[in-house]
């Protein structure tokens, strides 16, 4: 009862008129950078986070703000797919097998809209899951001390580090780089200066949108050179715009299960939404059995990722709201989002700033319902933007990542520092790091820091406080099997593929 | 090849971290952990997974053709360069003279790239500036005539 009067009240700070014209603002923006190839919900968040803190806007507006974008981006990333084979953003990888084919065929108007409806379904679902399962988590987290906090967020590194990239020490390298970059700057304990080899700029550490920008808007830019050669050609939207009756039918429980299934995985650290989707197209593939057309163009190859992927966008919140140790990089970057506006996610949040929280979620509601009106009618005005040529869309997207960064202390000190991570996250992503863990790292860096250091103080030094209650067993153990599990269990298989094949 | 390089780099930066690292003292100490002990223990991680990454058997990474790598290398100047001249031409400026060779880059014709300069680098700047108050810098050359 107590948790629909909050979530009441957030509806009311989120259904004021200044505020609903903000989120539909963000569902439009979201949409728009989601399916532009190459912009993905990381670096929406992150060009528009330091734009809206120049504004002013009250932390509540700004977050209603990004979460709107969030959504939209999820959306968006599924129109680029399903039109011209290349996926908007990372979890609409998926999209693009049976998204494409149907487009050729002439059906793209009915697999956007059969995958709209997924990814409201799948939002709703995961929405209704945030209220459901996230008071509970809060409160069962205020018990954490120091010592579980530490182990917590050298779980939700090595969930990541263990899921993504090639190679182990690649994942760790690049979790270890956003560790040594967040030690720059002042030390707030002792008020000794780390590594800022006497530049006063850097005496507060690298700003965070430097680093989100330089990593990731900068070095996209670069990649997009290189890829700009390859032109597509984009199917035509064409003949009916919605799905029919047999087509809803076929892909009604395929939406359903997929939803619930990437809210869970969601929820869980490193796990994002590509492995979701991933995940949700091979297993309605293997129920479809014998009848299906799966890889040319069938409805549910379209429905199942694009449910999973929105819903496991919208779990992935949970963590970062409730233990405010985020398990996504773009949750990460709201991690930093509300460090702007100075709120420390964490399990506190829930009770000292229920306002700021519940209208979030309120905003997810909003928005879905906004997003889903924005992406079946008015579906022809965003295709559009997929005519806007490399030519005017790539230099307007370098102005506005470096105003965003200017807007925050309005130097150059930071845009030149930004344009030299960019050009070192280049090389990285050339080499296939994973970027995703680099920017965990680097936002939890100081947490990290700061809890291990109290946890040693109430200890006196003695390190076994570390492993000594049973949840921080269970958490050391569990980051231990996710680091290594996957990369044996991918191993074994590979044996197993030679056996077969040399037997 | 290109991973081992690498890895050596990252095996200098490490070394370099862990050097700087150890003279970090507090002037007080009043608590068991300084300000020292996570940055070395980050960097001497670091060091580790580096010599990993040099002593492995990695996949041959997969470098554009040395043309396209040198108008990568071009961009990244530009970009730095619109960095560094952000606030000291203003933003119409600099973002005009930035969009002209990133829009070449990309494909445009002269035409195009000039028409794009001009309208984003003015454009953008009614934008932020005027219209959601995010205050950019004009220039000296500009101050003037807005007043």
């Amino acid at each position: 009862m107590e948790t629909l009067t909050h979530l009441l009240s957030g509806f009311a700070v989120a259904g004021t008129p200044t505020n609903l014209l903000i989120a539909l603002a963000g569902c439009f923006l979201g949409t728009v950078i989601g399916l532009l190839p190459g912009l993905g919900p990381i670096n929406g968040v992150a060009i528009l986070l330091p734009i809206a803190f120049a504004m002013k806007l009250p932390p509540e507006s700004a977050l209603i703000l990004l979460a709107a974008v969030y959504a939209g981006c999820e959306y968006g990333g599924r129109i680029s797919a399903i039109l011209i084979n290349v996926p908007g953003d990372a979890g609409a990888v998926m999209t693009t097998l049976d998204g494409f084919p149907m487009a050729k065929k002439g059906l793209a108007g009915p697999a956007l809209s059969i995958s709209a409806v997924a990814s409201f379904t799948g939002s709703l679902v995961a929405t209704i899951g945030i209220v459901a399962f996230a008071p509970a988590l809060a409160n069962w987290a205020m018990a954490f001390g120091p010592a579980e906090y530490f182990a917590l967020m050298v779980l939700a590194l090595s969930c990541l580090g263990g899921l993504v990239g090639d190679s182990l020490p690649k994942a760790l390298i690049a979790c270890l780089l956003g560790l040594a970059l967040a030690c720059v700057g002042i030390d707030s304990n002792s008020g000794v200066y780390r590594y800022t080899f006497d530049l006063l700029h850097l005496s507060d550490g690298i700003p965070f949108i430097v680093v989100v920008i330089g990593l990731f808007a900068v070095s996209e830019l670069l990649l997009m050179l290189e890829s700009h050669h390859a032109d597509t050609q984009a199917a035509s939207l064409s003949g009916r715009l919605l799905f029919n009756l047999q087509e809803f039918m076929l892909a009604r429980w395929t939406i359903v299960r997929s939803a619930v299934a990437g809210f869970f995985i969601g929820v869980l650290p490193g796990a994002g939404a590509s492995i979701a989707s991933a995940m949700t197209y091979a297993t309605e593939r293997r129920l479809a059995g014998k009848d299906h057309t799966f890889g040319a163009g069938d409805v549910r190859g379209v429905a199942a990722p694009e449910a999973a992927n929105n819903a496991s966008a919208y779990g992935s919140l949970i963590p970062m709201l409730t233990l405010g140790v985020p398990g996504s990089g773009t949750t990460a970057v709201m991690i930093g989002a509300l460090t702007l506006y100075n709120i420390t996610p964490g399990p506190s949040l829930f009770q000292d700033q229920p306002i700021i929280v519940w209208s979030l979620i309120a905003s997810l509601f909003i928005a879905n319902i906004m997003l889903l009106a924005m992406n079946i009618p008015l579906i022809r005005l965003f295709v559009k933007f997929l005519d806007i040529p490399n030519w005017l869309l790539v230099p307007g997207i370098a102005a506005v990542s470096l105003v965003g960064v200017y807007a925050v202390h309005g130097t150059a000190f930071d845009l030149v520092l930004g344009c030299l991570l960019g050009g070192f996250g280049y090389l990285l992503r050339v080499m296939n790091f994973p970027m995703a863990p680099l920017i965990l790292g680097f936002v939890l860096g100081d947490m990290m820091e700061q809890n291990l250091r109290r946890a040693l103080s109430i200890s006196g030094g003695e390190l076994d406080i570390l492993y000594a209650s049973p949840l921080t067993i269970g958490l050391w153990l569990a980051a231990a099997a996710m680091l290594i599990g996957p990369r044996l269990l991918r191993l074994v298989e590979r044996r197993r593929a030679v056996a077969l094949v040399s037997a | 090849m290109s991973e081992r390089i690498f890895g050596v780099g990252l095996l200098l930066l490490a070394s370099g971290g862990l050097w700087f690292g150890w003279d970090l003292h507090a002037p007080v100490e009043y608590e068991p952990v300084g300000p020292r002990a996570f940055p070395l223990l980050v960097y001497a991680l670091l060091g580790l997974c580096s010599l990993a990454l040099v002593f492995a058997r990695g996949k041959p990474v997969r470098w554009a053709p040395p043309p396209v790598l040198l108008r990568v290398g071009g961009l990244f100047a530009i970009v730095a360069l619109y960095a560094f001249l952000f606030d000291k031409l203003g933003f119409i400026l600099a973002t005009g003279l930035m969009v002209v060779p990133v829009s070449r880059c990309f494909g445009g014709t002269w035409k195009q790239a000039v028409f794009s300069g001009a309208g984003l680098a003015v454009g953008l700047f009614i934008l932020f500036d005027r219209l959601l108050d995010v205050a950019l810098p004009a220039g000296l050359w500009l101050k003037p005539v807005l007043g």
